[in-house]
């Protein structure tokens, strides 16, 4: 098809400014469209890759009821339980509670083990390593107040191995209103995209010491236990097992696989998915008809022209294609740069949101489906004027005024 | 002489507040090739219709029209613009040139039809706009130019494909006298050097005058003829 494209460019240019704000609108609109998408699937990364070996042991009356030490050594006996880990979130911040971190005590012995495929211990070259991680499982048998912090949180404080770092925490405060102090003896690194880089984990012993030394207050017990399961063993039956256990008391367990525990957090969010869904589809929504309002006036404008095409010979179709290609165009430039900033974004925007969303990520698919958006915009909006003007009669559309 | 155009019995018709008004009606018309015809008569005679008619970028309701030896009131719709952009040029009262294009690109807009290469598409631009005396001009936007020379240009667009035919619809309506003068007196140098064919509608007794031939319509159809017109000759409207 012969067109003259060359009036694209140059329509586009010459109403520079209706083509800034409504490439504008569009910047915005995909921008918000791929973040709160990128949210959307950010939760839903964090169910998708959790484990399915790795079992999560709370009480079963809430996350929040603690669980006594005593189940430890029988869920341990039970055969399909390879190692076990307590996990107690202390609440942690550092200096301001506005800093605050995911902390939990840990028992170290077995923590690297349990996660060797979610993380990788940084020697002092950066790089993660055997050798690393058999001199961190060191320091930190070695050292009471040693801790384990993710690469995210480290950057973001300037920690570095060897350094003192004062937290405080909500749940376990020091009773002389001091800071607790944990010396950092190793880095780690996620290898998962779900596994967040902001997390710190510390000695539970310490923290019982400091308890029955009336150094701390709070409640003894455990939120959780992690129980890694057995290769050959059900995981199923592993949950009915430890369940089983604890069926007649003192506290009844609840027991799930770590995917149905990221799923339990999801959920806990009710509808938040469905809503920012919601509003991602209604800004694109709106944007269409502002799209469609620009293309409109443009098309408007240019009846008389279209008459002059057609009179010069230009086909219906090329005369339309003009419109439609300009729509297409305006579209995917607005659309393709909100996509642009979003993903050029995602870094800045996944430290912002660090301890809400710490895996926070835009997916290709994400950046993908927002130019494809783009282009249905693009589409919609020129149709009606490309049409409009294509059906034109060359002798009426010569009579306009525009 | 061979024809360029023959228009045999057409009729015109249009539907204005839910009354038809007859444009042309039973017309026959023939202009032959080479030929200057000025076509002169009151407001709603059917002067520009007939330019609409012959140029394809309107239809017929009765009767045939024949241009170049092609019925174009046989033509589909779709084949219309193929053969618009073969055969005619067309210059308007308004200029109708487009205002984010500069003249070259402006005057370059019918070649991009043409088998050419953009190369020669502008070399043979540069030429047309030559033509017109305008070759200092060709890099102004239209809205840089005087009345007079965006007509210039609209008449290197009308030619540069070096059609057979070429349509002015009161291309002198919108400018001064002097300009009105070298706008006919550069169409009737196409005539006269170039050999095109020409059918020019206009109000102007003097603009007329530049015409071979001057036909007078009258409620659609044609009331007199004057060969070889001066201007004494020509009465206004």
């Amino acid at each position: 098809m012969k067109a003259p494209w060359i009036l694209v460019r140059r329509h586009l240019r010459s109403h520079w400014l209706r083509t800034g704000l409504t490439v504008t609108s569009l910047v915005f609109s995909l921008f918000l469209f791929c973040f709160l998408v990128s949210i959307i699937t950010t939760l839903e990364d964090v169910v998708k890759h959790s484990a399915t070996n790795r079992l999560f042991v709370q009480s079963a009356v809430s996350l929040f009821q603690d669980i006594p030490l005593s189940y430890q050594g029988k869920i341990e006996s039970l055969p399909g339980a390879e190692k076990v880990s307590k996990f107690q979130w202390v609440g942690g911040f550092y200096l301001d509670r506005k800093n605050w971190l995911a902390v939990f005590g840990v028992d170290h012995e077995v923590l690297l083990d349990m996660y060797r495929r979610e993380m990788d211990i940084l020697g002092p070259d950066g790089k993660g390593s055997e050798e690393a991680r058999v001199a961190a499982q060191k320091a930190i048998d070695a050292d009471r107040q040693g801790c384990f912090v993710g690469e995210g949180v480290a950057r973001d404080f300037g920690w570095k191995v060897g350094d003192r770092i004062p937290l405080g925490s909500m749940f376990f405060p020091m009773t002389d209103g001091t800071a607790w102090e944990f010396n950092v003896v190793a880095i780690y690194h996620p290898l998962k995209a779900n596994f967040d880089d902001r997390q710190i984990f510390f000695r539970y012993d310490y923290m019982e010491e400091m308890l029955k030394a009336g150094r701390c207050t709070g409640a003894e017990g455990v939120g959780v236990y992690v129980v890694n399961v057995k290769d050959g063993h059900d995981s199923g039956q592993v949950i009915a097992d430890i369940d089983g256990l604890f069926a007649n008391g003192p506290q009844k367990t609840n027991t799930m696989t770590e995917a149905a525990f990221q799923a339990l957090f999801v959920s806990m969010m009710g509808n938040v998915p469905f809503f920012l869904g919601s509003i991602g589809g209604a800004v694109v929504f709106a944007v269409v008809f502002s799209v469609i309002n620009t293309m409109l006036m443009s098309s408007r404008q240019r009846t008389h022209e279209v008459g002059i095409l057609k009179a010069l010979g230009y086909t219906n179709g090329a005369v339309g294609g003009i419109i439609m290609v300009e729509s297409l165009i305006l579209s995917l430039i607005g659309g393709g740069l909100g996509v642009g900033l979003a993903v050029l974004m995602a870094e800045p925007m996944r430290v912002g949101l660090g301890a809400y969303f710490p895996t926070y990520a835009v997916r290709p698919e994400t950046a993908w489906w927002g130019l494809v958006i783009a282009a249905g915009v693009g589409v919609i909006a020129g149709i009606v004027p490309a049409l409009t003007a294509s059906r034109l009669k060359p002798v009426n559309a010569l009579r306009s005024e525009g | 002489m061979a024809t360029m155009i023959d228009m045999v019995g057409v009729t015109k018709r249009y539907e204005r507040g839910g009354q038809t008004l007859t444009v042309l009606n039973k017309l026959s018309l023939q202009v032959p090739q080479g030929d200057f015809v000025a076509l002169m008569g009151p407001s709603g005679s059917g002067k520009s219709t007939i330019l609409n008619l012959v140029g394809g970028l309107d239809t017929v309701d009765e009767g045939r029209i024949t241009v170049a030896g092609q019925e174009i009131t046989a033509l589909s719709t779709g084949a219309l613009p193929a053969w618009r952009a073969r055969h005619v040029g067309f210059v308007f009262q308004a200029f109708n040139l487009v205002p984010v294009l500069t003249a070259l690109e402006n005057v370059m807009l019918p070649l991009n039809l043409q088998p050419l290469s953009r190369s020669e598409r502008r070399k043979q631009a540069e030429f047309a706009l030559e033509v017109v005396g305008l070759a200092d001009r060709m890099h102004h936007r239209p809205r840089q130019l005087s009345g007079g020379q965006e007509q210039r240009v609209a008449i290197a667009r009308a030619i540069v494909t070096d059609p057979d035919l070429v349509l002015a619809d009161e291309p002198t309506g919108d400018l001064d006298r002097d300009s009105a003068n070298a706008i006919m007196d550069l169409l009737r140098r196409l005539n006269d050097e170039m050999k095109k064919t020409l059918v020019v509608v206009t109000h102007d007794a003097v603009a007329a005058d530049k015409a071979r031939r001057v036909l007078h319509l009258d409620k659609g159809v044609l009331a007199r003829e004057v060969n070889n017109p001066a201007p004494a000759r020509v009465p206004a409207r």
